[in-house]
């Protein structure tokens, strides 16, 4: 027993440190038992779901998002987009946050409406913060998250210290609101999120009704961190119209195969960085 | 005499619908004006005021002087005004509507012979009533407060119009109360705050600013009113002052969330020093809707959006925190406008697109150098910011026309094409303008958005 344990071990900072972990495993725990404000929030794809905590992303955690090479950031965007579709809630609360860094409508553009519904969102639930300063980004993302009536927060974000996200993820379970961040400086060294992910856009497959045409998007989704979980990487496709993810079956240069957990292949780390 | 008749006696005639309920509202806000004579004024149907004067008339330099000074300011807003002044409200009416100039004023206890002169007309009757009097010999006030009164009732067919009769006669005459009820001027919400000791902590400021929101929301809650706008104001003891003004995005009377917007602002006032008095001012007022909570609208038991939206409103200004609204045009970067996020506007449909729209947009479009197989074909590379791209797919085109119809409606006809590269990003790429309109111009590319 955890207990029993605990009383035997040695007096010392690891043993401090285990003992706490295991309160929060318990209280984590409880917690899960009742029925929260969210449905499960998954992948539906068997591998990645498997790979996460709870089977699932964290409704109440802190997620953030990067694109490898410069024009990744889109499809770091657009892999949140996604995320957020796949977000249902039973409490009523369908407002989202969307917090626009000022730097990123310079690199990529602004949220546009149009496309927003192209991508099976509602662009009159989002409220739109524009700070003209990049240090107030933190600030309303965290006044999103403790407000607590907010379905999620989207925010752009240049590079956050790892205190202040902490705070977030704090804040995120305080409001049990998800944030979902799409980090501009690309890789961070360290941040208390719960999931991280690198997103790398693949060369798609074409529309079958038009071959000029291009189809879902094909992204390579990196999961760097992830608390209680595994990091791996896969390939993935989304589809807008029906809003799943499904694994990028025929890929345009090589076979099928989906990349094995963790295992990178000596051929591909140098590609991954190009750009 | 009709319209039609008028018109043929002077064709140039300037004629204007009769509109009933805004001179209502004039007139209202005429009483309004007249609080500056006296607390006590009311409007008088629909076309007179009635002024309670007692006690006032010596600040304007006597009756005489108060009269005329109504009737000049009135006269200088373009009003013609017949003033009146008597005992009563009743005689009031009467000679300021029948007197001739020199006997505007009925001199104090003097009602009954300033009004036996006067048509029975002057007594407030209907004209059905007036005109029975005058068949029955009775022409002026004076012939009829000669009879007695059991005589007089008795010759009216009904007893209600010899009752609405003596009714108005001892009104007229003083001998039956008849009170005004004053038009009350709007409430002014101000909570003030004096301070014996000079304040120098910012707690003290805020312990202040609690007490006033505390003591304002009370006061709006009762008044069934919300503040959209209020300002806190601080006095320091140099005769300088220090203001912050907070705007919510719904009319609200809850001090916590007053405070909460407050609390963005006051770490920025400097005491100097000190301050010794301070006020909060609701500087705009709206009616407050009692709204009956869903029973799905379990989101707001969580918290409140409004307060969200205000707090990032106060701190990043109001212009940075708002919605988007779809607008039905086809240029896309018309096609959206931003709306003040506390709205709860009608939720608009947007307008169909052919072809999918990507989801982010640059604000304006950015030149690019792009190479196409054929003049008027789809691109095959361009270079961005100075990168290459070479184009794998690209679908199109989407031509877009300029709206001629509108004002600044005039450009270039846009060919959109929905292209990805060969790294797998997705643009949306459009040239402006055909080959062959304009022989001195070819057309030229641009970045317009990206999808995911």
């Amino acid at each position: 027993m955890p207990q029993g344990q605990s009383q035997t071990a040695p007096v010392g900072l690891a043993a401090l440190r285990r003992r706490i972990g295991e309160l929060e495993r318990q209280t984590h725990a409880l917690e899960r038992e009742q029925p929260g404000p969210v449905l499960p929030w998954r992948f539906a794809l068997e591998p990645l779901d498997r790979a996460l905590p709870q089977d699932g992303l964290a409704p109440d955690g802190v997620h953030e998002a990067a694109g490898v090479r410069n024009m990744d950031a889109a499809a770091a965007a657009g892999f949140l987009a996604a995320l957020l579709r796949r977000l249902e809630r039973r409490d009523g609360r369908d407002i989202v946050l969307v917090c626009q860094d000022p730097a990123a409508a310079d690199r990529f553009g602004r949220p546009y409406g149009p496309g927003w519904i192209a991508l099976g969102h509602d662009p009159q639930r989002f409220v739109i913060a524009r700070p003209a300063r990049a240090r107030d980004v933190p600030w309303i993302v965290e006044q999103g998250l403790r407000s607590a009536c907010l379905a999620a927060v989207v925010a752009e974000t240049g590079r956050i210290g790892f205190t202040a996200s902490r705070r977030l993820s704090m804040a995120a379970r305080e409001g049990h609101t998800p944030a979902l961040l799409l980090c501009l400086d690309g890789i961070e060294t360290a941040s208390a999120a719960a999931t991280r992910w690198h997103v790398t856009s693949l060369p798609g497959g074409a529309d079958p009704f038009d071959a000029r045409a291009f189809a879902a998007p094909r992204w390579r989704l990196d999961l760097k961190r992830c608390r209680g979980g595994k990091p791996q990487r896969r390939d993935v496709e989304w589809d807008h119209e029906t809003g799943d993810f499904r694994m990028a079956a025929a890929l345009a240069h090589r076979p099928a195969v989906p990349v094995a957990d963790g295992a990178a292949e000596p051929g591909r780390a140098p590609q991954r960085l190009a750009g | 005499m009709r319209l039609a008749d008028a018109r043929a006696l002077l064709p140039g005639l300037v004629t204007r619908p009769a509109d009933p309920e805004a001179d209502l509202r004039a007139l209202r806000q005429l009483v309004l004006w007249c609080i500056r004579f006296t607390p006590w004024s009311a409007a008088d149907g629909d076309s007179g005021i009635l002024l309670d004067i007692t006690g006032c008339a010596h600040l304007h330099g006597g009756e005489e002087a108060m009269i005329d000074a109504i009737a000049s300011r009135l006269s200088a807003f373009g009003i013609e005004a017949r003033p009146g002044l008597a005992d009563t409200p009743g005689a009031a009416w009467a000679v300021a509507r029948f007197a001739d100039g020199n006997s505007r004023i009925a001199a104090p206890g003097c009602a009954r012979t300033a009004l036996a002169p006067l048509p029975v007309e002057a007594l407030r009757i209907t004209p059905g009533t007036s005109a029975a009097l005058r068949r029955l010999g009775l022409t002026t006030i004076g012939a009829l407060a000669g009879i007695p009164r059991a005589a007089l009732s008795r010759r009216f067919t009904s007893a209600e119009i010899g009752e609405s009769v003596l009714l108005r006669l001892d009104q007229a005459f003083g001998d039956r109360d008849e009170p005004i009820s004053p038009l009350t001027p709007p409430p002014v919400f101000l909570e003030a705050l004096k301070f014996s000791e000079p304040l120098l902590e910012p707690g003290g400021l805020e312990m202040a600013a609690d007490r006033m929101a505390a003591a304002l929301a009370t006061r709006l809650r009762a008044a069934q009113r919300g503040a959209r706008a209020l300002s806190l104001w601080f006095f320091r003891v140099d005769g300088t002052t220090a203001r912050c003004d907070i705007a919510t995005s719904q009319a609200t009377c809850n001090a916590s969330h007053f405070l909460r917007l407050f609390a963005e602002r006051l770490g920025t006032v400097d005491p100097g020093f000190g301050v010794e008095a301070a006020a909060l001012h609701a500087t705009c007022v709206e009616p407050l809707e009692d709204r009956q909570p869903d029973l799905l609208e379990r989101s707001r038991a969580g918290g409140d959006l409004g307060l969200l939206v205000d707090r990032l409103a106060t701190r990043l200004g109001a212009d940075a925190v708002f919605r988007l609204e779809p607008v039905d045009s086809h240029i896309p970067e018309r096609a959206q406008r931003a709306v003040a996020a506390g709205l709860t506007a009608s939720r608009q449909d947007a307008p169909p697109t052919l072809a999918p729209r990507p989801f982010r947009l640059l604000a304006p479009p950015e030149e690019v150098r792009a190479g196409a197989e054929t003049p008027d074909g789809p691109p095959l590379f361009f270079t961005w910011r100075r990168t290459f791209h070479r184009i794998a797919r690209a679908a199109g085109p989407e031509r877009i026309s300029p709206e001629w119809w509108i004002r600044d409606g005039s450009g270039d006809v846009r060919d959109y094409y929905r292209v990805e590269d060969t790294e797998g990003h997705r643009y949306w790429l459009y040239r402006a303008g055909l080959y062959g309109s304009d022989s001195n111009r070819s057309p030229r590319w641009f970045l317009h958005g990206f999808y995911g």
